[in-house]
């Protein structure tokens, strides 16, 4: 298995004041934003950024984070509206201010040239995963992409995934693809040639950690948890460990071995509230 | 040329604005975005003799115009903070104030004596008002009688100066903070956070593990100014005032209603350099009025 960037790789941390670009929506729920950063913000794929218009005033209070969608120059988010920020977010028109506080966190890890590149996302956590697909240039074997959500309008980018990957959809109410859950899928489509990356809902991303386990396949995924910093000091963003105590999402992750989380622990602790889809 | 350097006690500070415990780390944190040395100071997240996980989660989340945290003071313990983290910013020249937390006096003591042992620290903030552990803590801060043996013994077992930070749920905080000041701590520090609860209606249960979570930010502001400005009226030693400051203005706030200094709390969060920006704000006021900061403490007193 190939070795995660060190933090001597990744670029370093900054606040870029920026506007927005262009919004570009996908049904009711889902955005595209993109931002004009210039040579500010350097993401690899995986890691994240905490954004906040200073047109909020103190509500909301805090920076939202946010998975990158794209880098370069024009570094984009995939947000689904679910709370106060993201219905903020969803609505921003071309040219509002925004802060950008990134790259933050962890990059997936390079993937292994030898293997094929398996990615299971469940709803908004594609976007990750589509920048992943996206880096790779011309592999040996084109990445195969599960993707899941609970209807058709769940499954944004979809025919973007499409170049980039073989895609595969399930949904929970049989609107697209296969009817069911993209685990379904995934314990035939793994083999002793793949890596697994994974950005989805908390007990969607412990079911693909334990068929990967089972099946002997690495497993990376990409955690969320409310954060109000994104850069190690607020440790509002624990995640409980498999060694015991907690790491904290927005520096041990969002990328990180899925043997490192205690997943039962997990789910014991954030209980419910963690099942839904969150923004990513 | 102005003056921005102000006195703790016998401790001098070259700005008023330091970063408040919990929201700041050990500092080194803040490598990418600016030089914590030139700041008045940094308080550490608070420590305790053993390391801490700290609570399950869910350990924060945001309220209007503020936000909750119950992170149960995870913190990586006294030892390795002398050894990991002190060496670093002893070296950078960084103003360090220990924020200690134990949940007996005996501890206190004990935190406060290893800390003295070291160079480089340069005060130590008694935590007797954190809401959010089960024990110590707000114990210590709610009763006068209480505040003040901590306050001894540790005065007794250090030769640095020694801060204590309120809870503004004491109920008698006048009474708390002058038995802490016959004790003899060298400042009061304004406020910890006020417990609150937010309900999720999904799962209906707390949005947080912890149930209850302290508030910080811009919604504890009028509160905070309102105390520090009693607390500056009632006693002789100087008072650090902090509770949802996020610009200029709102420092200036509490340096008009008494208060010597001022810590930058979650601020820090949505923007890293918060503490630096208000910094510079400060002197800029003071440039352009011609005055000291030390002028300033306190005016908003003045008769009409």
């Amino acid at each position: 298995m190939s070795v995660n960037h060190s933090h001597e790789d990744l670029a370093p941390r900054q606040l870029v004041r920026t506007h927005l670009l262009r919004r570009e929506s996908i049904g009711n729920s889902y955005h595209v934003l993109t931002f004009e950063a210039g040579s500010g913000l350097q993401p690899k794929p995986g890691q994240f950024t905490m954004i906040r218009s200073p047109e909020w005033g103190q509500a909301p209070l805090l920076p939202r984070p946010m998975s990158f969608l794209s880098g370069g120059p024009l570094p984009s988010l995939l947000v689904k509206v679910c709370g106060d920020g993201s219905a903020r977010l969803g609505r921003a028109e071309p040219g509002e201010p925004f802060d950008l506080l990134g790259p933050l966190g962890t990059a997936w890890h390079t993937p292994d040239p030898d293997r094929r590149q398996v990615l299971v996302a469940g709803g908004v956590g594609i976007a990750p995963l589509l920048f992943l697909a996206r880096s790779l240039g011309k592999p040996k074997k084109r990445p195969i992409l599960l993707y899941g959500g609970r209807t058709q309008r769940d499954l944004p980018l979809s025919e973007d995934a499409i170049d980039v990957c073989d895609v595969q959809v399930t949904t929970e109410d049989g609107s697209a693809g296969h009817r069911g859950r993209v685990t379904d899928l995934l314990a035939e489509t793994l083999g002793s040639d793949t890596e697994v990356f994974t950005c989805g809902p908390d007990r969607m991303m412990a079911a693909v950690a334990r068929t990967c386990v089972n099946a002997g396949v690495p497993c990376e995924v990409s955690l969320e948890a409310p954060m109000a910093c994104g850069y190690g000091v607020c440790l509002g963003c624990a995640i409980p460990a498999a060694k015991g105590g907690y790491i904290y999402a927005c520096v041990s992750g969002p990328c990180i071995n899925a043997r490192d989380i205690d997943w039962e622990r997990t789910h014991a602790t954030f209980g419910e509230s963690s099942l839904k889809v969150i923004a990513k | 040329m102005t003056s921005q350097s102000v006195k703790i006690g016998s401790l001098e500070l070259k700005s008023p604005v330091l970063t408040a415990s919990g929201c700041f780390g050990y500092g080194l944190e803040f490598d990418d975005f600016f030089d914590i040395a030139t700041l008045g100071g940094i308080c550490t997240k608070g420590l305790s003799l053993q390391p801490r996980d700290g609570n399950p989660p869910h350990r924060i989340c945001e309220t209007p115009a503020g936000m909750l945290n119950a992170i149960g003071l995870a913190n990586v313990g006294v030892e390795a903070f002398c050894r990991d983290k002190l060496p670093t910013l002893r070296q950078r020249g960084v103003t360090v104030i220990a924020n200690i937390f134990a949940t007996s006096i005996e501890d206190f003591v004990a935190l406060a004596q290893r800390l003295d042992a070291e160079t480089g620290v340069a005060a130590v903030e008694l935590n007797v008002s954190c809401p959010n552990v089960t024990h110590g803590g707000i114990e210590f801060g709610r009763d006068a009688k209480m505040a003040a043996q901590v306050t001894a013994a540790v005065r007794a077992a250090t030769k640095l100066p020694v801060w204590v930070k309120m809870s503004p749920e004491a109920g008698d905080l006048i009474g708390v903070a002058r038995a802490c000041e016959d004790a003899g701590a060298d400042a009061i520090t304004a406020i910890n956070t006020i417990r609150g609860m937010v309900i999720d209606i999904g799962t209906m249960r707390p949005k947080l593990a912890n149930a209850t979570g302290g508030l910080s930010g811009p919604a504890l502001r009028p509160i905070a100014v309102r105390i520090v400005w009693e607390l500056a009226a009632a006693l002789k030693i100087p008072v650090i005032g902090i509770g949802g400051i996020t610009d200029t203005r709102d420092a200036l706030e509490f340096i008009l209603a008494g208060a010597s200094a001022v810590q930058v709390g979650t601020a820090s969060f949505r923007d890293p350099s918060s503490a630096q920006t208000i910094m510079k704000g400060l002197a800029t006021f003071c440039e352009e009025r011609n005055c000291n900061i030390t002028d300033l403490i306190g005016k908003a007193r003045r008769p009409l």
